[in-house]
């Protein structure tokens, strides 16, 4: 008994100890100038789903939820986060050439059409982050509509 | 009291000795790293302009990457997409004409990508089908752009992409589609030849 308290002890210390160690916080003021929005047409109810579901890991911008301080929570968070944010991020979009940015659309064309994205990991902490039918239309069919616009750019 | 000290120190020791692991193991990242670099730029300065050697290279993996697919082989897509990436490493910048450095940079950036999420992507043929119709996008490019060392010919598969069309490079006239395999293998016909 006396060896299970210290045990316990000791990993509640450790507990403890790991509360200090914290990730760093990608927040961000204001919306970059190379944010999605400021680079192509995005109608508001296109913008409205992609700020739910997808900027939390896919821009410079995350909203935290509280459990988020403790941690590892808030380390497997920032690790979703920076995976993120190097296959797609909103908040850089304009920086992107345009044949990524072609390139972007159409992937998030196909992850929405086979459920890739949002990630399973995701939405089983953000069950609001989920997409219905109609909200995966709607973004499917702006991103298909978006990539034939850049091309006639070309 | 003296037990929880112990513990304590226990804890704190052990945490620290995590810490140590993560140091060591940067550190040896960093070496690797740093040691890729410098092969990197030997082979680059030594071989002077690698521009034919690397893009023959990169038609080669492309093409391997593309046979796979057309035989329904995603492990073999992707040992040869990340060969793929491995050799557009060593395409050497400093020596390139300045609107070749432009064309480069434009394009080798998405090619990456595309050929990494190949390599990444093995259980998901689907999916390393869409990032090989980019990719052939990328390669088109890049051949015209860079010379070919052999006859390569763009067919074209009008169904692929939610009949979109999708292109694609091949060796040969024969049609043999990569994006459907076996499925629809004769589907698509040639509709250019770039000659070396």
């Amino acid at each position: 008994m006396a060896v299970l308290k210290k045990i316990f002890l000791g990993l509640l210390i450790v507990f403890v100890i790991l509360q200090f160690i914290r990730p760093e916080r990608n927040i961000n003021s204001g919306i970059s100038a190379n944010d999605l929005t400021k680079t192509i047409d995005v109608p508001d109810n296109v913008q409205a789903i992609l700020k739910n579901s997808c900027y939390d890991c896919h821009s410079n911008n995350t909203r935290y939820p509280w459990y988020m301080n403790i941690q590892p929570m808030g380390w497997i968070m920032a690790n979703h986060v920076n995976a993120g944010k190097k296959d797609l991020n909103f908040s850089e979009f304009g920086n992107y050439t345009l044949r990524r940015q072609k390139n972007k659309l159409r992937g998030i064309e196909e992850s929405i059409e086979k459920d890739y994205m949002p990630v399973y990991s995701y939405t089983i902490l953000h069950a609001d982050a989920k997409l219905n039918d109609a909200e995966k239309k709607i973004i499917v069919d702006w991103a298909s509509a978006a990539q034939d616009s850049l091309e006639r750019k070309n | 009291m003296k037990n929880l000290i112990t513990i304590c120190a226990l804890a704190i020791t052990s945490l620290a000795a995590c810490n140590n692991d993560k140091q060591t193991t940067t550190a040896e990242n960093k070496v690797i790293t740093d040691s890729a670099l410098n092969s990197t730029f030997g082979t680059a300065s030594a071989a002077g302009d690698n521009t034919a050697a690397s893009m023959k290279d990169m038609v080669g993996q492309y093409l391997q990457i593309k046979n796979a697919l057309v035989n329904d082989n995603g492990e073999e897509a992707a040992t040869a997409g990340n060969a793929f990436v491995a050799s557009m490493g060593k395409m050497e910048k400093t020596t390139m004409a300045p609107e070749k450095v432009k064309i480069w940079e434009d394009l080798s950036e998405s090619a990456k990508e595309m050929a990494g999420h190949i390599g990444m992507n093995h259980g998901k043929i689907d999916h390393q089908r869409e990032h090989f119709d980019m990719l052939s996008k990328d390669m088109y490019d890049m051949v015209t752009a860079f010379g070919t060392d052999q006859t390569l010919y763009v067919a074209h598969c009008p169904m692929f992409n939610k009949n979109k069309g999708a292109d694609w490079l091949s060796e040969t006239k024969e049609i043999k589609n990569p994006y459907y395999g076996k499925e629809m293998l004769t589907c698509g016909k040639i509709k250019e030849e770039i000659t070396q």
